[in-house]
């Protein structure tokens, strides 16, 4: 049986798969060596996949909800939309929606013959139920949980419409329902308990989950009756060229990189930025997609002293030497951002002239705010407290590349007197320095599809923590106008006037100097030459192996 | 009579040290900065309702004063109850039972091949010249010295990305279990081999070992025969520090290789906050610890039952 259909994929795959990768590429680049356009489709073998993260404790995305969970359910769950390659909001699983002229009422109607991996059909059951699962309290979702904050109720409309109705009007709610931490999963499947959903979610994907051993892998099979979203494509089949993947999670980056060398392991995620850089001399494969969202950016927490001053906050910004750190430490694979979004972020503006390195300027400022005094070490002084800032570092989220920038900003501060005070903590110890405000300076990765994100971060309601302490906006921003932009722009149904407020927005936070754009949120990926076909991604930037092939 | 004794007084002071871990672990992980309810609720930075977290607390006990927490935690040990990880919602014991057999089995092997090439540099050592003893010291010396995770490290590169003989990553096959018994035996051959090398040579050189060479017996039967036993007893005495040395050393090495197992699940229940699971899988190393040096006091005795009376 499987024989044969291997078969029939084997003739007709050929043509379609540049199409295909053109439809969903997102803003991903690809460095090929084995050539793939050229390469013929074959269908069959597993693909092994070895990723840096944690293992996740639950393979459904909607509990909890971060970037590795994210990574390994693209491939056995969708979202009602996705980006195209210009990064415009397009359906998915849905197949249209419309917004009444208040913004108040959303109307999905879905693709009509979609089962999922439970072999129960795709209805507009499945988006009340899955909407409410993720505004459910005992899911404990944090990501998805937050994109759907504004849907108040779901009418189910016909067998594959439904209603939603919002709070108030959300231009990102689109945005929102790309991501695979608001994925649709199985109405059936997610009425088992938490710990069964979790082993094994029942998604639409071109994969679906067989068993979890855990600590060792997750095993994906190809779901044979998979239908493809993407109706223009030529292929025939439309169930994956691949027979599955083995999901491995490999902590070590050296041990990583030594096991993808050595031919154990075909693709892997999380490389360090000299393997990255070499990759195509060890003909390599590799891929690079940025996530959207925020930019990696140092925050500057101006609710407290030294950084409640602006002089002080932008001395910082002129004192440091970010992008010869970069460039050294990074191997030319992060470039420089001067944005507070993504460089997948249509919307977002750049400002370079606010980032100079200048220690002259960064004195005269640090002189004007007076911090004249030094003491025997060096550091500036003002009414006998010394120009110290404390920046706790997740090790959990800084590359050793990224911790390694911030000894190098360390060191570079030091001459105009500030003292920056790095504490490498693992990711509780982090958040709870965070919760606490024991923090001057610190770098948190958001990622979220479209400029919303900036909602997240810089509105004053962020400042507020939730009950486990958590809060978005670092730099503790608090500006009613600011406020006001951020929530004029997520309710207009205006494109132009949406850039123009998004665009007013950024800019009042880059002229307060309460952030430090370092690069994109870096997105790696290397594989093997007999890798083909990859480049395809989500909303997110995780890649997807639907029109991946091996040639072993 | 003897014996029994012997074994009343060792399974009353396991209990007494148990109890001990027990309270040390229920005291340290409190200390931990982070809060168990936000752990059971999805890890930190959840943006759990403050209804969810309560809920979390008295379903796992932790609204109630901290005495009360104590008395109930023992009480369920007492019945080999370790309660449920707050990250996989499974009962502690069921996930200590998956990841427990490939650690044992690797600890086991680790232990075997330190005791084979322990045995083996001595023997070399004992053939060698001058220079060759210096040599085999110095070797001894950084083989004892080295971290597992640098040892690991080198191991992969020089057998897997150089030679492509073995895989760099554990993969369910035999060769996939050299590298990380390797790197968790060398170390402990290295402090095997010293403290039995100079055992070793006393023996040796001592009068019995003359009078059977001038028997006629060759070097290498007085050395089996004589040397040996003289040899191992102190070696056998580091065996209990040795296993527990493997435990700490499956951290290290399972997340380098890759393997599943005890270590690797100790590490990442730290990271995740998950108390219960911590509890368990330390109060379990506290357990084995008490039982091998228990077992090897008894070879101990076995082997040199004039020794032990002393």
């Amino acid at each position: 049986m499987r024989q044969n259909q291997r078969a029939t994929r084997l003739l007709t795959g050929a043509l379609a798969l540049p199409l295909a990768a053109a439809l969903i590429a997102g803003c991903s680049t690809t460095n090929d060596p084995a050539a793939t356009k050229d390469a013929e489709p074959v269908a069959g073998g597993t693909l092994v996949y070895a990723s840096g993260d944690a293992e996740p404790s639950c393979l459904d995305p909607h509990v909890g909800g971060n970037y590795p969970q994210a990574l390994v359910a693209s491939q056995f769950m969708e979202s009602l939309f996705t980006k195209d390659a210009e990064g415009k909001i397009i359906p998915w699983l849905a197949e249209k929606t419309e917004v009444s002229s208040d913004g108040l009422t959303r109307t999905i109607t879905l693709r009509d013959g979609i089962t999922f991996h439970d072999g129960t059909k795709l209805t507009s059951e499945a988006i009340k139920a899955n909407i409410e699962h993720l505004q459910d309290p005992n899911t404990a979702s944090s990501t998805g949980y937050l994109a759907v904050g504004k849907v108040d109720q779901i009418n189910i409309v016909d067998g594959l419409t439904a209603e939603l109705k919002l709070s108030a009007p959300d231009n990102a709610l689109l945005e929102s329902l790309s991501m695979p931490w608001t994925a649709i999963q199985s109405p059936q499947g997610l009425k088992r308990d938490q710990a069964a959903n979790c082993a094994a979610p029942a998604g639409t994907g071109p994969f679906k989950v067989e068993s979890w051993d855990r600590q060792q892998a997750v095993n994906l099979v190809r779901y044979e009756d998979y239908v493809s979203p993407a109706a223009d494509t030529e292929r025939t089949s439309t169930a994956s060229y691949l027979d599955g993947i083995t999901w491995r999670f490999i902590p070590e980056a050296a041990s990583r990189y030594a096991a993808l060398q050595s031919g154990e392991v075909d693709v892997i995620d999380n490389p360090q930025p000299d393997t990255i850089s070499t990759a195509a001399d060890n003909s390599l494969g590799q891929l690079d997609a940025p996530r959207p969202g925020a930019s990696n950016r140092l925050e500057l927490n101006s609710s407290k002293a030294p950084f409640d001053d602006v002089r002080v906050r932008e001395a910082f910004m002129h004192a440091v030497d970010v992008n010869s750190g970069i460039n050294a430490l990074y191997f030319n694979t992060a470039k420089r951002s001067y944005s507070l979004l993504s460089s997948v972020e249509p919307l977002g503006i750049s400002d370079e002239s606010k980032f100079t390195t200048d220690a002259t300027k960064a004195n005269e400022l640090l002189d004007a705010a007076g911090w004249t005094q030094r003491d025997s070490e060096g550091y500036r002084v003002k009414d006998g407290k010394r120009l110290t800032l404390k920046f706790p570092v997740s090790t959990n989220q800084s590359v050793p590349a990224e911790q390694s920038l911030f000894e190098q900003m360390q060191a570079a501060a030091k001459p105009v007197g500030f003292e920056v005070k790095i504490e490498l903590l693992d990711l509780s110890s982090w958040y709870g320095a965070l919760a606490k405000h024991e923090y001057d300076l610190v770098s948190a990765p958001y990622t979220k599809v479209g400029p919303s994100v900036l909602r997240i971060l810089f509105h004053s309601d962020s400042t507020v923590p939730a009950p486990s302490g958590y809060f978005a906006n670092n730099s503790q921003v608090k500006d009613p106008k600011l406020d006001q932009l951020l929530v004029d722009a997520e309710q207009t149904n205006d494109e132009a006037e949406r850039a123009e407020l998004y665009k007013q927005a950024q800019q009042i936070v880059l002229d307060g100097y309460y952030v430090m754009p370092l690069y994109d949120q870096q997105n790696h990926f290397l594989y093997s030459k007999n890798v083909h076909g990859m480049g395809e991604t989500t909303a997110v930037s995780s890649p997807i192996y639907y029109n991946v092939f091996l040639d072993k | 009579m003897k014996l029994l004794a012997w074994l009343g007084r060792k399974v009353g002071g396991a209990l007494v040290v148990l109890w001990l871990v027990a309270t040390a672990i229920f005291i340290g992980v409190r200390l931990i900065p982070g809060d168990p309810a936000e752990a059971i609720m999805g890890g930190p930075g959840s943006q759990a309702s403050a209804e969810a977290l309560a809920n979390a607390r008295s379903e796992y006990g932790l609204d109630l004063p901290i005495i009360s927490q104590y008395f109930l935690f023992l009480a369920k040990l007492i019945r080999l109850d370790f309660g449920t990880s707050y990250s996989f919602k499974d009962p502690v014991l069921q996930i200590m039972g998956e990841v427990l057999p490939p650690t044992i089995n690797l600890a086991l092997l680790a232990l075997v091949a330190a005791w084979l090439l322990a045995l083996l540099f001595a023997l070399l050592a004992m053939r060698a010249n001058k220079f060759g003893q210096l040599l085999g010291n110095a070797v001894e010396i950084v083989a004892a010295a080295v971290p597992h995770f640098w040892l690991g490290a080198v191991l992969i590169m020089l057998f897997s990305s150089m030679l492509g003989w073995l895989p760099a990553v554990a993969n369910g096959t035999a060769a996939g279990l050299v590298l990380p018994v390797l790197t968790l035996a060398l170390p402990i051959a290295g402090f095997l081999t010293q403290l039995m090398r100079d055992s070793l040579n006393t023996a040796m050189g001592s009068q019995f070992a003359l009078a059977a060479r001038a028997r006629g017996e060759s070097r290498l039967t007085v050395f089996r025969r004589h040397g040996l036993r003289h040899a191992a007893l102190p070696a056998l005495g580091l065996t209990g520090w040795a296993f527990s040395s493997l435990l700490s050393g499956a951290v290290v090495v399972e997340a380098i290789f890759a393997r599943p197992g005890l270590g690797r699940s100790l590490l990442s229940a730290v990271l995740a906050r998950d108390i219960p699971m911590v509890t368990g899988i330390a109060l379990f190393s506290a357990l084995v610890y008490i039982v091998v040096m228990a077992l090897t006091e008894a070879i101990e005795r076995l082997i040199d039952p004039a020794g032990a009376e002393s």
